[in-house]
């Protein structure tokens, strides 16, 4: 299950933070997406590792914590994608889908005139779009 | 790790022992133990004591039907570490061999017996025959001493200790023989317990005993340095472990789990320990991953659930050591391919930091876990004495209760109550904070060496609060700043919210109220409320609260009663100094970094970038504030550069405070019908500022005072410049200016520049005229007062070159200037018997070469002053005169405003004379000069004078000046005085008596007889001095202008012809022409003259006698010959 998802601006400030617990641990969520973007910083800074997927979006695994795995996605215009579920066993190629449809969500969002780049998403349609697809990414992994 | 037996920790080392000839032991053990690979030597000091070998007779093998009471023993390992060898070597020196029969029947019984003790335990054996310098053994008794011991004769080494060759080589031959009898008797061993193993597993043994045979032979595969092996039946070992969960029934549960934990442990760390050392850090990592995966759910009763955390915080722990220890030898990590394609590993993974700060989270959990078991034992005490006596027992993890019946020690087994009892108490003895923060230390340390600045800051975050909750609030404090400063940075807010609520909670403990309110106007003004996770609950939330707009208000609520005075702070615990009074007022700087500039942001900007003094200017003062709810501000004060700008604005809706009004007399008070402010609206002001001096005015501050004793000192911005707020520039808000007027907003600056008042003085240059080279032209300067008095006044004098480039050229060497400047500034004369007492002596008066300051003294209104600059051209250049006259209007002061005037004028600088000369040779008189027959006659100055004859120099000075000039002089000098001329130079006739006029183009010309007395064949003639004077009414200085005349040649003409005629003929009368030859050289010449007529060669018959003449000319005669000329018309003889 997805209980956080994560969008990080380019100055590592976080446009849209949302968490889906029932548990009261959003702060921690937010520690655990904060502290993932060092991952990211070290991806995108050394990226001879990931050398076949040098214009890859997705970053895979960032980082597992004691009960997370936290997946990571960099945007060609530098912005983060950050999702941490509890599932220990998580395909890859469902993350991916996951992305690929928070991207499309994430385009259409700042694709409205009145949003500024750069400044927090506050749109109530994104949010509704992204708790769908976080929902649907639980379906699809347990089907 | 360090909890860990010694023995666990290390890689087995091999065990010989030895016995017999004492003396050797020393030497033969610290041979072995730098042996590669080192062997461990015990030494028995006599035979006797071999019997410590033997097995205690005990049960066989345990037969199936026995319970087996444990999986390891505890003290196996060290047995086979420390006291059971894998070899004996047995030393007798050569005379107990080689003595009487007696002996060598003593040694055949030791022989004996010792053979009988190892055989029980399959102990190898070696003999050490030690033989003493000079001594020998028979070989018959060699082959002897093998056949008792029944040994092959590799394995009876001769040692000589007295030679230190033989010794070393037989010591190693020992080393050798021993390393390999060891290694054959762990592989023995090993095969014999695998035997064990196989015959078990057909007849389904006890799983235990089955662990237990893994061990060992894994065990003794290491004493081998066979890692492969090891590895193997270690991980067979720890896989057929895990099965035992659940299985195996034999004890308590709490303590069954606790052994299978335990010899999990061990297992699991010689299994990292082999494949760290192996260099297979992946494989360690992922190993380590399945390790945690397969034991991380079995947690256990819930009564013993601190232990299961305590369990786990030590795994990460341990390994994360492992790591630390084995990554100085691997170079770089991230390098390493690590995982596999379906479970990629993260480079996270394979760094210590990592697993210290898991070990620290479980940790946390054991504590908290600890706490509860805590709290529900009630009797503490009573079970204290019970836990006692409870040691661990004779088996890995296991524990028992030791009791004494007599002089005998007996373990009884615990129950699950009695075994929790003890754990309870155990785990009360750990300070687990203090542990935690080393943990979470070793982790930010090592994050922020690795520059994991997020990462880092969590584990601080950790840290600052374990000492939050220990009570250190200084060290927490600083933990948390430094946290703060990069959520900050990078607009977490929700972190912030939490970190700064500890802050604030560590400044009220503290007692510090100025951070106290400080961080208090930071959380009330942070962004919050706009928040997407706004339903964020917290349930470990720490002294922040919840992070929500009621919060917010609150927290506004309890700061603003503080300062304003209606409220100590209620929950104040230390005492009840947070209170700002008048002793203890509290005055806030938010400057342009501050995070405070969300509580209080001040732009200033003036309508105009340009003013005059003394002339108002309008001045907007835009305030913002994001608390919570709206301030009111009792009174602003505005402060400026020039402080007599500074202005006070009081809130007329407040009463005016009695304090304030007489603190800052003088300045300007307005008052404002409301000073408001509301979340996130600009509060604008509009007055006007006008100032005397000219300059810079910059509004520097503005201070808000609210409340009796509470001021914000908020620096002023200019909006043009202004940085976004930080955090809020993220949010997605209307975005407002500060000034009504957006032009204002994009363009208004804090500063405005006030011009300088127009001068009232006129500066004059008079000059007329182009300057003359080599004369002091005089430039008159008039300053002239026509409405301001002139004080302190200064002329600045600059000459510059008109082409640009400097006045002199340095490559141009000139014997007259030393410093080769073409034109300078050759002083400032005062009209005489004006001012000049007055000049201070303090006055300026410098002059350099393009360069003067002198000092103005002081004028009146309508006074004037002049001064005479002089100024001396080398060169004919025109120049650039620049004269700047500073002054103050009013005052003498230093510090008083300054006024300049500023006049410029070109001058050009021209030559006024030029001197030219030429020769003449003397009146009708010729001398032949050779090398002018060959010269082209076209020059007219002779390249070369005749020796000893008069010449005739003729000087001309010409005019080229614009204005007529008076020649006073002009004479012919002598270039160098003391060597004397080599010629005679007379001038015919006085020098001038009075001066000469010379109008433009005019020239005047002197004659000079030169007659060259030396021998050399150059002539140096001197110099050509031109004394002259403009023709002025006043008397003007006069110039000299000099020119060195060039040099001639001189040589010694072969021949001189005289012509003397006289001056007219009368028509019809003949006259005579006389033509004077002479011979100046030793031969005798050859002349041939002949008379022609210039004017009319038809007219050639008018000479009566003309004839070629012929003739011989002896040397140093005279040849004479008289010519008789009738004319008949006009004529000239030529």
């Amino acid at each position: 299950m997805i209980v956080c998802v994560a969008v990080v601006g380019h100055q590592n400030n976080p446009l849209y933070i949302q968490s889906f617990t029932e548990a009261d641990d959003a702060l921690k969520l937010h520690h655990i997406v904060h502290c993932s973007l060092d991952v990211i910083d070290e991806r995108v800074n050394n990226p001879k590792k990931s050398g076949p997927t040098l214009n890859e979006t997705f970053l895979g695994l960032l980082y597992p914590t004691e009960n997370y795995k936290v997946y990571g996605y960099l945007t060609n215009t530098k912005v983060k994608f950050i999702v941490v579920t509890t599932d220990l066993d998580v395909r890859d190629a469902d993350v991916r889908n996951f992305f690929r449809k928070f991207h499309v969500a994430y385009v259409d969002a700042v694709s409205n005139p009145f949003h500024v780049p750069g400044k927090k998403i506050t749109s109530r349609t994104f949010a509704e779009r992204v708790s769908t697809i976080v929902k649907s990414f639980g379906l699809s992994s347990a089907g | 790790m360090e909890e860990y037996p010694e023995e666990l920790r290390t890689p087995p080392v091999s065990l010989v022992s030895l016995v017999g000839c004492p003396e050797l032991h020393a030497a033969i053990s610290k041979h072995l133990h730098s042996e590669q690979p080192p062997i461990n030597t015990l030494a028995l000091p006599d035979f006797s004591k071999v019997s410590l070998f033997s097995r205690t007779p005990k049960g066989d093998d345990p037969s199936p039907a026995h319970v087996v009471p444990g999986i390891l023993k505890r003290d196996w390992l060290l047995k086979h570490r420390t006291r059971v060898p894998s070899v004996l070597a047995a030393l007798f020196s050569s005379d107990q061999l080689s003595g009487d029969p007696a002996q060598w029947l003593q040694v055949c019984s030791l022989l004996d017996q010792i053979k009988a003790v190892l055989r029980s335990r399959n102990i190898k054996f070696l003999l050490v025959v030690v033989v003493p310098h000079g001594d020998d053994i028979g070989e018959d008794r060699m082959l002897a001493l093998r056949k008792r011991a029944e040994l092959d004769s590799k394995y009876v080494v001769i040692l000589k200790p007295d030679e230190p060759s033989e010794l070393k080589q037989s010591l190693s031959r020992l080393g050798s023989a021993l390393a390999e009898l060891a290694n054959t008797y762990y592989r023995d061993e090993g095969k014999r317990v695998k035997l064990r193993i196989e015959k078990k597993t057909s007849s389904s043994s006890s799983i235990e005993l089955h662990i237990r045979y893994c061990f060992k032979v894994a065990v003794y595969a290491e004493f081998r340095r066979d890692w492969a092996e090891a590895l193997r039946f270690y991980e067979d070992a720890y896989h057929t472990l895990r099965e035992m969960v659940g299985t195996s029934k034999r004890l308590p549960a709490i303590q069954r789990l606790v052994e299978i934990k335990t010899v999990a442990e061990q297992l699991h760390f010689k299994i990292s320990t082999l494949l760290l050392h192996g260099g297979k850090v992946g494989e360690a990592v992922t190993w380590f991953r399945q390790h945690n995966g397969s034991y991380r759910r079995l947690v256990g009763t819930p009564e013993a659930v601190f232990l299961h955390w305590e369990w786990m915080s030590r795994q990460f722990l341990v390994f994360g050591e492992l790591l630390d220890k084995s990554s100085a030898a691997i170079t770089n990590i991230s390098s390493l391919a690590l995982g596999t394609a379906d479970k990629p590993l993260s480079e996270w993974e394979s760094r210590p930091a990592y697993y210290y700060q898991l070990a620290a989270h479980y940790l946390k959990e054991k504590r908290a876990c600890l706490e509860l078991a805590l709290s529900m034992s009630e009797t503490g005490n009573e079970m204290d004495n019970g836990a006692e006596s409870v040691v661990p027992s004779a088996y890995v993890g296991q524990f028992a209760r030791l009791l004494e019946q007599g002089d005998e020690f007996a373990m009884q087994s615990l129950t699950d109550e009695e075994y929790i009892r003890f754990a309870v108490v155990e785990g009360k003895r750990f300070q687990d904070s203090y542990e935690i923060i080393a943990l979470l230390k070793k982790s930010y340390e090592s994050y922020s060496n690795l520059k994991v600045q997020r990462m880092g800051s969590f584990c601080g975050f950790q840290i600052g609060k374990e000492y939050y909750m220990a009570g250190e609030f200084n060290n927490a404090k600083q933990l948390f700043d430094d946290i703060a400063s990069l959520y900050r940075r990078e607009g977490w807010v929700t972190l912030l919210w939490e970190v700064l609520g500890y802050l604030r909670e560590c400044a009220r403990k503290y007692g510090t109220v100025k951070e106290l309110i400080e961080y208090s106007l930071e959380m009330a003004a942070l962004p919050v409320s706009s928040g997407t996770d706004t339903q964020m609950k917290y349930r470990e939330n720490g002294p922040a609260g919840p992070a929500s707009l009621a919060r917010r208000e609150e927290i506004h609520k309890d700061v603003f009663g503080l300062v304003i005075g209606e409220s100590g702070l209620s929950s104040v615990e230390r005492n009840d100094d947070l209170k700002i009074t008048l002793d203890n007022p509290l005055h806030l700087e938010i400057d342009l970094v501050s995070p405070l500039r969300l509580v209080l942001l001040a732009s200033v900007a003036f309508h105009e970038q340009k003013i005059k003094p003394s002339a108002p200017t309008l001045i907007t003062l835009s305030l913002l504030s994001q608390l919570p709810l709206t301030v009111e501000i009792d009174r602003l004060e505005v402060q400026f550069n020039q402080s007599n700008c500074n202005f006070i604005i009081m809130n007329a809706q407040r009463p005016p405070l009695a304090a304030t009004a007489d603190d800052k007399q003088g300045h300007r008070v307005e008052t404002s019908s409301s000073l408001t402010l509301s979340t996130n609206k600009w509060l604008r002001l509009t007055y006007d500022v006008k100032s005397d001096q000219s300059g810079k005015l910059e509004c520097t501050s503005v201070i808000a005072k609210m409340g009796p004793y509470f001021t914000i000192c908020c620096r002023a911005e200019s909006p043009a410049s202004m940085e976004d707020l930080p955090l809020f520039k993220f949010e997605d808000r209307v975005e407002t200016s500060p000034t009504k007027d957006p032009a204002l907003a994009f363009t208004g600056q804090k500063a405005t520049q006030i011009e300088e008042p127009d001068p009232q003085v006129d500066l004059n240059l008079g000059a007329s005229g182009p300057a003359l080279v080599g004369e002091r032209f005089i430039v008159p300067v008039t300053v002239s007062s026509v409405g301001h008095a002139v004080y302190s006044g200064e002329l600045k004098i600059n000459l510059v070159d008109v082409r640009g480039g400097s006045l002199f050229s340095p490559r141009e060497t000139e014997a007259y200037s030393l410093d080769s400047h073409h034109v300078e500034l050759v002083g400032i004369s005062v009209p005489e018997g004006k001012d000049e007492t007055q000049l201070d002596t303090d006055e300026i008066n410098k002059i350099q070469k393009s360069f003067g300051l002198f000092s103005v003294p002081f004028l009146k209104c309508g006074e004037s002053w002049s001064c005479k600059l002089e100024i001396k051209w080398h060169r004919p250049k025109p120049v650039m005169l620049y004269v700047s006259l500073g002054y103050s209007p009013y005052s003498f002061e230093s510090t008083a405003q300054k006024v300049n005037v500023h006049k410029s004028l070109q001058i050009e600088g021209k030559t006024a004379i030029v001197i030219s000369h030429r020769f003449l040779l003397p009146f009708r008189q010729d001398p032949l000069l050779l090398s002018r027959i060959k010269a082209v006659a076209d020059s007219d100055l002779p390249a070369s004078l005749p020796r000893n004859e008069t010449c005739i120099l003729l000087v001309s000075a010409k005019n080229s000046a614009e204005v007529p000039l008076k020649l006073l002089g002009m004479t012919l000098q002598e270039d160098n005085e003391d060597t004397g001329r080599p010629c005679s130079v007379r001038h015919e006739g006085e020098d001038l008596l009075e001066p000469a006029l010379l109008v433009p183009g005019e020239e005047f010309k002197k004659v000079f007889t030169v007659i060259s007395e030396d021998d050399s064949s150059k002539l140096t003639i001197g110099t050509a001095c031109v004394t002259w004077t403009r023709d002025s009414g006043s008397k003007a200085a006069s110039v000299l202008t000099k020119q060195t005349l060039p040099d001639v040649n001189v040589e010694s003409p072969p021949l001189v012809v005289s012509l003397d005629c006289p001056p007219y003929a009368i028509l019809g009368d003949p006259f005579t022409y006389l033509v004077k030859i002479r011979n100046q050289t030793q031969l005798l010449q050859e002349l041939q003259a002949c008379t022609t007529c210039l004017r009319r060669p038809t007219d050639a018959q008018i000479y009566r006698d003309s004839s070629k003449i012929l003739s011989w000319v002896s040397t140093l005669n005279c040849c004479i010959y008289y010519i008789h000329i009738s004319l008949e018309a006009s004529l000239q003889g030529g």
